[in-house]
């Protein structure tokens, strides 16, 4: 009897645990995600990467929706407000990312990262631009630095042999190419944020990152004079008129590849996306072939600045704080390094997870994921570091440095007044 | 001087306005012509070539971006939405602000001059920010992601310009007709109905043209409001071709050309009714 | 004696004052005025209180708002450059609509409302540029304001000429506001040519025949019974004008931002710039009801002038 009693107890729990594993195993799960690719191929990737997902974890849906930029900013930013995130959405880490995390609008990750070694995989540079205050809201999947893109042909045309590894040689070639007949550099400052590259980078030369930290922490100023003197040297570069006519008013999405893949322009200060664009917008599609060189941002002679430092950037996905633990798991899953190989060989993203460098096959980009993953001080470029509103001021203050409107102390002390507003 | 030179000359200086009216026409739609024509020409090429020679004849002509666009999945369903949005938003706001013009022109009452003005507060709001709390708002209404939330907010946009255009052709009515309607025994419905509206059509069609424009090119309410790319509009469309890093002119010339195509023959279609009407309205009691 | 619209004496009638009528009446403006009046409440006023209630605040754009800091928002709109630069460019933009774009639009009319051979040719070419959306318009345009002759149309007519160089339309900011202006007037004139057309259709042929056979000639006819009798269109098509002429924001956005350093700044892209761009929603709420209140100014006195007209009449 008690035998029996014994067996159907343990049948019965054996039934009821087979039971509420099999009703938790198909819990159906819904995944929203953002993103905002929408090249063909890059959309197939993402897609196919859940369409894998699913396939793995039926009880799962990923619903998958991809946006313009300007677009994507206004959609989220209505979201934002009711307060309701999506799962998965792109980010570019830094201050935009830090106010929704403030506001509580993002999932902590950081228990995730710790567990398996997770953490381990990423570069720690890239990881900490989606961190806040020590917390983790995200991972980066893309993350490069800003160089010269230039053409070796019209170089050689111009009579130089080398690239300038100083701020002076940079100046001295800008003349050369002027002599020649050649647009020295294509610009287009109506979008305002490939100028502030410019300065960012002479600030970051000359500051170093002990200036940037000084004045981000507010210990010091924007108003002190390694920032002075970065707007100083760009008037320099100004006076030289090296920019196609119009550059004011001159766009990154039209203009600059324009001009640089058909060849029209010397060079172009620009992120590890300019091949692409450079290339689709030549007449053949083709682009500059093998003529396109990359080379780093030159140093400023007396500047605190390392050689290694750079300027830079990236995409990522940051998680929305009522994402279900799949979604989590997701991210693993698409931060995998086959996935950061597959990315890479279309050109989707520099790799920041360990091991996927080699989907890198693009001599020049191979150049700046090296000079990225050796750089000991990456800054973000300012408008994404820095809350949005001194962003803002930096890319609206650098524009007027280019337009010869503002003084380097005037602008400097405008985006001082912004920070000092916002930064806390 | 002969009487033929004379005769010519008249008929010179009878004609001569005409002809310079058409020159002037002539002009004008040329000038008004160019960038629409070079849109078209841009469809016609590949995106290099847009971007690098953008005014040039597209020789030989390249089909593929029409193509392209035809055979993305979502282009019909897109279609189909902005359709029927279009159709709800027009119909609503033609009726809506008919029906709210009638009193404010046509009667006196306390307050009218209050709900006038405030009908109006429509122009004078941005939409950029008003859409934040509309947002909120249709969200407790649980109308997220669902073509009546957009179909009714873009109503409630375009009511004030419905209302006082109108306003200004219902007023232009005499009052001797309604006068003598109501002595034949007409109440305000019967002659709003009978008599305000047939009277109205060229009103009423231009207050249409301009809400079905509107309706159709709207990009900010279906962005907010809809998640489902199931229920995009055409506008949601273009996104496809913009990138973060480069856009894509050739591929969303033709998009727009194809989107235009449907929202300009249903424009000349319905003007073609409105105008049929036009005679029958022209009779007057 | 009574007058009615056309100036002709008429004998007026004993209006009836039926008791059961005028509540009758009652009920029928309320009913036509309430689903106006509520789609209005629900989704205009709404946004408007909150806009409101958030201009007091420094307010980031999402979570509640904390900071109630007042006025300052107000004060930092009326004291700041940028912004008085943005209301002057709005200022200029409804003069030269007024002065340019309006005259431009009637005058086609005219010409296209008569009996003219291939009218709903002309009547749809000219309203093709307000079919098309402002974005895809912004892109073209910014495509024919191109500084390079060899991919800017303008630019390549204009070197044709000998001894003139091309000009960079949007990046010099002499010329960018003039160059979004000449887009405003080429996407917008349609819209009041529109207006007109049906303005004109909706005057009685009888008319223009009684005056032809009383022999006034073209410029005679179009001074002294067209115009005046389309007199209520032009009124409104000049108030639309001027509010959208305050309003304007997608075409400036998308071709300059209200750059080159805010040469082409207006109160609406000056908005978007502190909402969507800094999150300083607080200080974009203030722009948006400052934005409301230089309308409504307009309005009321505008309406006010335009109603003493009517009533004269």
């Amino acid at each position: 009897m008690k035998k029996f009693t014994l067996v159907l107890f343990m049948t019965g729990i054996l039934l009821v645990s087979g039971v509420f594993t099999t009703l938790a195993a198909e819990a159906p799960v819904t995944i929203t995600w953002w993103h905002i690719e929408i090249v063909e191929n890059q959309i197939a990737l993402w897609q196919g990467l859940a369409d894998e997902y699913m396939a793995a974890h039926p009880n799962v849906t990923i619903e998958i929706t991809g946006y313009e930029n300007e677009n994507f900013k206004t959609k989220l930013t209505t979201v934002m407000q009711s307060g309701a995130p999506p799962d998965l959405f792109q980010s570019w880490g830094g201050g935009v990312m830090n106010e929704y995390a403030k506001a509580g609008l993002l999932l902590d990750i950081t228990a995730y990262l710790d567990k398996d070694g997770w953490r381990d995989t990423f570069a720690p540079g890239a990881l900490g631009v989606y961190s806040f205050e020590g917390k983790n809201y995200g991972v980066p999947r893309d993350m490069g630095m800003v160089g010269f893109w230039y053409n070796k042909e019209l170089f050689a045309k111009a009579g130089i042999d080398n690239p300038p590894a100083t701020w002076t040689e940079l100046l001295a070639d800008v003349q050369k190419l002027k002599d020649a007949n050649i647009t020295p550099i294509a610009l287009g400052e109506g979008d305002k944020w490939p100028g502030a590259f410019w300065w960012e980078y002479l600030a970051t030369r000359i500051a170093g990152q002990a200036g940037f930290n000084a004045a981000y922490s507010r210990k010091g100023s924007f108003t002190d004079a390694p920032f002075i003197q970065a707007g100083e040297k760009l008037q320099e570069l100004v006076a030289l008129e090296p920019f196609q006519s119009g550059f004011l008013g001159a766009t990154w999405g039209v203009d600059e590849p324009t001009l640089m893949g058909n060849g029209e322009a010397a060079m172009d200060l620009m992120g590890q996306w300019a091949p692409g664009a450079f290339n689709d917008s030549s007449i053949d599609q083709k682009g500059l072939g093998n003529k396109l060189g990359w080379f780093p941002f030159p140093m400023v002679e007396g500047g605190a600045g390392g050689p290694a430092d750079a300027l830079g950037g990236g995409n990522g996905f940051t998680v929305g704080k009522n994402a279900p633990p799949e979604a989590v798991d997701f991210l693993k899953y698409i931060s995998s390094v086959d996935s950061q190989v597959a990315q890479a060989k279309i050109g989707l993203s520099l790799p920041v997870v360990v091991g996927a460098e080699s989907g890198v096959t693009d001599p020049m980009l191979k150049l700046v994921q090296q000079g990225t993953a050796a750089a000991k001080y990456f800054q973000l470029y300012y408008d994404q570091a820095m809350p949005p509103a001194v962003g803002s001021v930096v890319n609206d203050s650098v524009q007027g440095l280019f337009a010869g409107t503002l003084t380097p102390k005037q602008a400097t002390q405008a985006i001082e007044d912004s920070a000092a507003q916002e930064i806390k | 001087m002969s009487v033929n030179d004379s005769y010519r000359r008249k008929i010179l200086k009878k004609n001569l306005p005409r002809i310079f009216q058409y020159i002037i026409l002539f002009v004008a739609v040329v000038i008004v012509i160019i960038p629409i024509v070079m849109l078209i020409f841009g469809a016609l090429k590949t995106r290099g070539e847009f971007m690098t020679r953008p005014y040039t004849l597209p020789i030989p002509p390249n089909w593929e971006n029409f193509a392209r666009v035809l055979k993305m999945p979502g282009f019909w369903s897109m279609l189909l939405n902005s359709f029927l949005v279009m159709l709800a938003t027009t119909s609503g706001v033609i009726i809506i602000c008919s029906m709210a013009a009638f009193p404010l022109s046509r009667m006196k009452f306390r307050g009218q001059n209050l709900i006038f003005n405030f009908l109006t507060l429509g122009l004078m709001f941005p939409i950029t920010l008003a859409i934040l709390p509309v947002y909120l708002m249709v969200r407790q209404m649980g109308l997220t992601d669902n073509l009546w939330g957009v179909i009714l907010i873009q109503t409630a946009f375009q009511l004030s310009i419905g209302i006082v255009i109108l306003c200004g052709f219902f007023r232009s009515v005499p009052s001797e007709l309604q006068d003598a309607s109501y002595i034949d025994g007409c109440n305000a419905f019967s002659f709003f109905w009978r008599i305000l509206l047939p009277l109205s059509r060229p009103a009423l069609a231009a207050v249409g043209a301009l809400t079905m424009v509107t309706s159709w090119n709207d990009l900010l309410v279906p962005l907010v409001l809809l998640n489902s790319d199931s229920l995009w509009t055409l506008p949601l469309g273009t996104m496809q071709f913009q990138g973060q890093y480069g856009v894509n002119l050739a591929l969303i010339a033709a998009f727009v050309i194809l989107s235009a195509v449907p929202a300009v023959i249903f424009y000349l279609f319905a003007e073609r009714q409105i105008i049929s009407g036009l005679t029958a309205g022209a009779i007057k009691g | 004696m009574k007058k009615n619209s056309f100036g002709q004496n008429v004998q007026t009638l004993p209006r009836m004052t039926n008791p059961v009528r005028r509540h009758q009446d009652r009920m029928a403006i309320m009913i036509f005025l309430l689903p106006a009046l509520a789609l209005f409440l629900i989704f205009l006023v709404y946004p408007i209180f909150q806009s409101v209630y958030y201009s007091l605040f420094s307010w980031k754009g999402f979570g509640p708002a904390v900071d109630f800091i007042g006025l300052d928002n107000f004060k930092r709109i009326l004291t700041d450059r940028i912004f008085l630069k943005a209301v002057g460019n709005g200022l200029l933009i409804v003069v030269f609509s007024l002065i340019i774009q309006l005259p431009l639009a009637l005058a086609l009319a005219l010409m296209i409302g008569r009996s003219l051979r291939g009218r709903a040719f002309f009547r749809t070419i000219f309203f093709m540029p307000y079919i098309l959306s402002e974005v895809i318009t912004g892109i073209m345009w910014m495509i024919l304001y191109n500084p390079n002759p060899n991919r800017g149309f303008i630019n390549a007519i204009l070197t044709l000429i000998p001894g003139i160089k091309a000009i960079p339309w949007l990046g010099n900011t002499s010329t960018v506001l003039m160059a979004i202006f000449v887009v405003l007037t080429w996407k917008f004139f349609g819209f009041h040519m529109l207006l007109y057309l049906a303005g004109l259709q909706n005057i009685p042929p009888e008319i223009e025949e009684a005056a032809l056979i009383d022999g006034v000639n073209n410029r005679q006819m179009i001074t002294y019974i067209t115009i005046p009798l389309i007199g209520s269109t032009i009124r409104t098509s000049i108030y639309l004008s001027v509010l959208g002429s305050l309003q304007v924001f997608a075409l400036v956005w998308i071709m300059t931002k209200g750059g080159p350093v805010n040469a082409s700044e207006v109160m609406s892209t000056y908005m978007y710039r502190f909402s969507f761009v800094r999150f300083q929603l607080g200080y974009g709420s203030a722009v948006a009801v400052v934005m409301l209140l230089i309308s409504l100014l307009f309005s009321l006195a505008y309406l006010r002038l335009v109603r003493q007209t009517d009533y004269l009449n």
